[in-house]
Parts: structure tokens; C-alpha cells; sequence
């Protein structure tokens, strides 16, 4: 459609030519596809480059980009593909029960970091990526909201 | 609170904080507030609800699934303030809380149990090793899947062992943890027994609660698909002598694992109203919140009860807000759409709406669908058509699991049991090359709409006003 492109799960996606959206409701992102022979019940949600797209039950992320954008972004991520520091995020609000590293301890991609309780359930959050830690930015006993820094990598 | 209408009790809700906007309050007459949003200030606080119901002149407490339901200390204020409470007595909840205690009485009723320890496991999980691996850590104070570890070998067992005392202390203020050797393959099916104070018990039929994660039902059905008349009858045997062990006058939920053979061991009793009960409704057509009124109350259950026929079959589906395709992690946000189905044979029991924030704290079941059919072919069929009817946005829910789930051929057939999400699901079958164009094709189209670039095809709406004025414009 009119030269955007789709990505999803960093794959360009093809978008089929005979298919449309149309609202049902849009405030709330209710929408129906309309293809040749049926149509499907949908919830888009997003802005700009960045959608969310619930079908079949399953959210599906998705970034639409413009010609222009697409041009720009290349030319960014040229000079953009260095590997500094990493912060690893709370992804669930909770309460952080175990602090397990300290700085300057060295990890290895998937050990286990931090484990916050959240819905009743302990989550592990583990290492991204190997590397020593920097810093640690919480302790146990304290509550996290989504995104939150827990700690620095190197 | 539907059922106190139709019997002409007048309800009175209680919230905290973080409820003050649920659905549940406009069920209600009145509403009291009973504190902040963490559960342990409000729902789960003895003296804040005693003091709601005082305050609102409560002559009965129902205590729900949740939170205090089984907790005998409540139970006891409560009968201590003079007021009703909606469950069996509380010494009765007292020994079933302990499910220690509860194998220990069942296996002396003759009830076969889950091979295991019947004494508190010691700091250093001594004797363990001859039950044989794999074996399953469980808090004795825990349900609802908490406070539980699997073990696979003895290297595991003391770290395990740790973790399960930690989560059972946090979530049930007690580490006493005992162990049972892990059956597999495994269906877990469960007895509905409702008791009058009078010594009546009826047997309301089973539920096969076998699609599980993190020991957590997500499916429950009734009848079972995979047990006959002699395994049913026995179950059924086997729950009438657990409920002997103790005095009780409520519904009750009698839970068993069942092996590959079709023998049964015990569970746990669970003296409350389940979050599947309505599949029992369905089945049975009874009320099963009316019925806990009207015994506690001091009623009979009448005869025909007793032997409670049951026709169809009826199939219960949760929608929890988690993520399938990673675990079956918890989500959080603002559900934004919800739209649920309708039409003949389905049911939903929905505690949110749309445009509701998800509060952190609490359970994340959303809805729980229902259907009911002729038998299971036709309940399926139809939980098919009831589930491509749902749709929810702004959070992650199970309902593309669920969806696959019953066009799973071992779903389907009735030869599943508790591994299926693991052994089948995984995380989840990967987006086909059909379902990315379609999500293309809802992405590009709401960017386009956004900046209005394609032109809008018109809703019926503005084309028919279009055509409108343009008439207008042409009248003389």
C-alpha cells in the first residue's frame, strides 16, 4: 500500500494486494479485514512506525516504514552497529525477592540475574549477553515498574 | 451476587483501591471499600472485611475462590462476629488446609494417595531419593500450583527444596513442604460434592481439568473424555469416603490424578466454590453459588439432587492475561478492545470490560468461556465458533492458545493429559506466511488511515450523507 514497507519479526512481509482494513471501531482499534472470500476480526493498535496487530489471539508487532524513513534509518544504522553498555530492564512490575550478582562479577548469556515475584510467580531475569556487570541498580525487597534499569552490563 | 438477586438476598460487594472501578460493583447493592490495593490490606485482611460487613449489617459472608475462602481463621471470626459464613466449619477447613494432614486421612479412609512422604520434608530432604525421581516438592499451607518444584534427580533437590519453602512462606506464611512421586503421563480429574448441614451429599459428576501450565488449569470439561463408568464410579466412590473424613456443608472438589491405567490416587480436597464450577452448572443445571447459600443457610438438599442427572457436555476455557508464545508470562496494561461471544450453548463469566486497566496485583484471569452442547463433538464445534467470536486487545491473553488448542487432534480425540502444553505447545507454533501478510496488511492499512493517505473508503455512514447532500444540492 502506497510504498510502505512491513516488517515483522525483522523479515519484510510482503503485503497482500487483494486484502483491506477497514475500522470498526477506532478508538478502542477494532477492525475487520476484507479480503476476496472472508474477513477477519482484528485489534490494531500503535502510531507511527510502530504497530501492535492482535490476530487470531496472538499480538503481532509490526513497523511500517515509509520510503524516506527506510532511507534514513539505513544510513543511521550504518554508523550505529557498535555494542556499548546494555541496561537490563524490568519487563514486569513486581517485587524484586534476589539480587544475584554484584559488580564486577563476570556472566555468561542466560544466568540468572534477578528474580522479581509478580502475580504470585518468580520470573528470572537473566544475563543477554555475556559480559561483567557494572552496576546493579536494585536490591531485594524493593518493588520495579516495567522498565525499570536492574543493572548494567558491560 | 446474580445468585443472591434470584434468591432475594440483597448484596453488598467489598474492593480495594485498585478495584474501585470493577465490574463486580455493579452487581451490587452497596459496595464497602476495605483498604489499599495490595491484597494482603485488603482482601486478604480478617479485621478490614469483619469491619465492612459490620458496617453494612452482612448477615452472611461469601468468602468467593480467592483469597480467604479456605482460611479457617476467617472463617472463625466470622462465626465469631455472628454472621454466616458461606462454607464449611471452620475446624473442617482447618485440617483440609493442611494437605498433609488431608493424605494422611484420606489413606486411612482407604482412598489410594500419590506415592509420597506423609511427614513434613526435612532441611536435608533426607529418604527423598528412595521415593524415585522424578519427584514434586509441594507446600502442605499451598494450591493454585504455588509453593510446588519438580525435581528431577537428587542434585537438584536442595536448591529446589529452598525455593519451593521460600515461595510457600511468601505466598502462604508457612515453608512446611512434603513430597509425592511425580505421576506421569498424568490426567488430573476432580469430584463435585455439594453437603447439607444434615449429613446430604450429592455427587454432581466430574471435571477433567488435564490442560495445565505451571499446575494451573486453563481447559476444564465434564464429563471426561477419557474415563468410562468403571473409573468414574470409583472416583466417585473414592470422594464420597474423602468427604466422610471430615464434617463439611458446602461445595466441595475432591482433585485425583489419574494414571495411564485409569488408577486414581487423592489430590486434595478443596471445601470451596472452584473457578470452574460453572462447567458443573452446565452439566447439571443447579446454581452452585445458590446451593452454598441455601445450605449454609440450613436448607436440605432434596432428593432428586442427590442423584443429580447430567445431561450434554460442557466445556470451560480461561482467558488469563499471560503470553503463550513466552511461557505463559503475565502481561500487564490496559485491555483497550474486548469484545466476547454469544449466541446458543455459550456463557461468559468476565470480571473485566473494555478500556480496563489490569490491576499488577491480582490474579490475571480475565474471562472464563463456557459452552454447552448435545455432546462433546458439538461443544467443541461450538467453543470453536465461541472463540473465533473473541477478541481483546492491549494485552497478551492465552486465547491463541486456546484457539489452536481445539483444533489439536489429541485435544480433539480426548487422549491428552497434563504434558500437552509442553510436549505440543511449546511456545507456540511460529506465524505463518498468511498470517504475517494479514498483520501487514492491518499495520499498513492503520499507518495509511492515520496519515491519511490512502482515502478513506468511505464508511456506509459518510458515503450514504455524501450522496445525501449531493441530492440535496440538485433539488431546485
Amino acid at each position: 500500500m502506497s510504498g510502505y514497507e512491513v516488517r515483522i519479526g525483522g523479515e519484510v512481509v510482503e503485503v497482500p494486494s487483494d486484502w483491506r482494513l477497514e475500522w470498526i471501531e477506532r478508538e478502542s482499534g477494532r477492525a475487520r479485514l476484507v479480503g476476496p472470500d472472508r474477513s477477519v476480526l482484528v485489534v490494531v493498535e500503535g502510531h507511527g512506525s510502530e504497530w501492535i496487530v492482535t490476530l487470531a489471539g496472538r499480538r503481532i508487532p509490526a513497523t511500517v516504514r515509509s520510503w524516506r524513513e527506510r532511507q534514513l534509518a539505513d544510513s543511521e544504522g550504518a554508523a550505529a552497529a557498535d555494542s556499548g553498555p546494555v541496561l537490563v530492564k524490568a519487563t514486569l512490575p513486581g517485587l524484586v525477592v534476589a539480587v544475584r550478582v554484584a559488580p564486577g562479577e563476570e556472566v555468561a548469556a542466560g544466568d540468572s540475574l534477578v528474580t522479581v515475584e509478580a502475580m504470585k510467580m518468580q520470573n528470572e531475569v537473566r544475563a543477554p549477553r555475556a559480559g561483567r556487570i557494572l552496576e546493579v541498580a536494585v536490591k531485594a525487597g524493593q518493588t520495579v515498574t516495567t522498565g525499570a534499569t536492574l543493572l548494567r552490563l558491560e | 451476587m446474580r445468585a443472591c438477586r434470584e434468591l432475594g438476598i440483597s448484596p453488598i460487594a467489598v474492593y480495594s483501591d485498585a478495584d474501585a472501578a470493577a465490574l463486580h460493583l455493579r452487581y451490587a447493592d452497596s459496595a464497602e471499600r476495605i483498604g489499599p490495593a495490595p491484597a494482603a490490606e485488603s482482601y486478604l485482611s480478617i479485621d478490614a472485611i469483619l469491619d465492612a460487613a459490620r458496617r453494612s449489617g452482612a448477615e452472611a459472608i461469601h468468602p468467593g475462590y480467592g483469597f480467604l475462602s479456605e482460611n479457617h481463621e476467617f472463617a472463625r471470626a466470622v462465626e465469631r462476629a455472628g454472621m454466616t459464613f458461606v462454607g464449611p466449619p471452620a475446624a473442617s477447613l482447618e485440617m483440609l488446609g493442611n494437605k498433609l494432614a488431608a493424605r494422611r486421612s484420606a489413606q486411612a479412609a482407604g482412598v489410594p494417595i500419590v506415592p509420597g512422604t506423609t511427614v513434613p520434608v526435612g532441611d536435608d530432604a533426607a529418604g527423598l531419593a528412595t521415593l524415585g525421581f522424578p519427584i514434586m516438592l509441594k507446600a502442605a499451607a499451598g494450591g493454585g500450583g504455588r509453593g510446588m518444584r519438580r525435581v528431577e534427580s537428587e542434585a537438584g533437590l536442595v536448591d529446589a527444596l529452598a525455593s519451593a519453602r521460600r515461595e510457600a512462606l511468601s505466598a502462604f506464611g508457612d515453608a512446611t513442604v512434603y513430597a509425592e512421586r511425580v505421576v506421569a503421563p498424568a490426567r488430573h480429574v476432580e469430584v463435585q460434592l455439594l453437603g447439607d448441614r444434615h449429613g446430604g451429599l450429592a455427587v454432581l459428576g466430574e471435571r477433567e481439568c488435564s490442560v495445565q501450565r505451571r499446575h494451573q488449569k486453563l481447559v476444564e470439561e465434564s464429563p471426561s473424555p477419557a474415563i468410562g463408568d468403571t473409573v468414574r464410579g470409583a472416583l466417585f466412590e473414592s470422594a464420597r469416603r474423602v468427604a466422610g473424613t471430615v464434617e463439611f456443608h458446602n461445595a466441595a472438589t475432591v482433585e485425583f490424578l489419574l494414571d495411564a491405567s485409569g488408577s486414581h490416587y487423592f489430590l486434595e480436597m478443596n471445601t470451596r466454590l472452584q473457578v470452574e464450577h460453572g462447567v458443573t452448572e452446565l452439566v447439571t443445571g443447579l446454581d452452585m453459588v445458590a446451593w452454598q447459600i441455601r445450605v449454609a443457610a440450613g436448607e436440605h438438599l432434596p432428593p432428586e439432587l442427590l442423584e443429580a442427572p447430567r445431561t450434554g457436555h460442557a466445556i470451560e476455557v480461561r482467558l488469563y492475561a499471560e503470553d503463550p508464545y513466552d511461557g505463559f508470562r503475565p502481561s500487564t496494561g490496559r485491555v483497550t478492545a474486548w469484545q466476547m461471544p454469544q449466541g446458543p450453548g455459550v456463557r461468559v463469566d468476565a470480571g473485566v470490560e473494555a478500556q480496563t486497566d489490569l490491576p499488577v496485583e491480582y490474579d490475571p484471569l480475565l474471562a472464563k468461556i463456557l459452552v454447552h452442547a448435545v455432546d462433546r463433538p458439538a461443544a467443541l464445534a461450538r467453543l470453536r465458533r465461541a472463540l473465533d467470536e473473541t477478541l481483546i486487545g492491549g494485552v497478551q491473553t492465552d486465547a491463541g492458545f486456546l484457539r489452536w488448542l481445539v483444533d489439536q487432534p489429541s485435544f480433539i480425540d480426548g487422549r491428552y493429559d497434563t504434558s500437552l502444553i509442553d510436549t505440543e505447545w511449546g511456545s507456540g507454533p511460529d506465524l505463518t506466511d498468511d498470517e504475517a501478510g494479514l498483520a501487514a496488511v492491518a499495520a499498513s492499512g492503520a499507518r495509511a488511515s492515520q496519515q491519511g493517505r490512502s482515502k478513506p473508503s468511505g464508511t456506509p455512514e459518510q458515503s450514504a450523507w455524501s450522496r445525501l447532500a449531493r441530492t440535496e444540492g440538485l433539488r431546485p
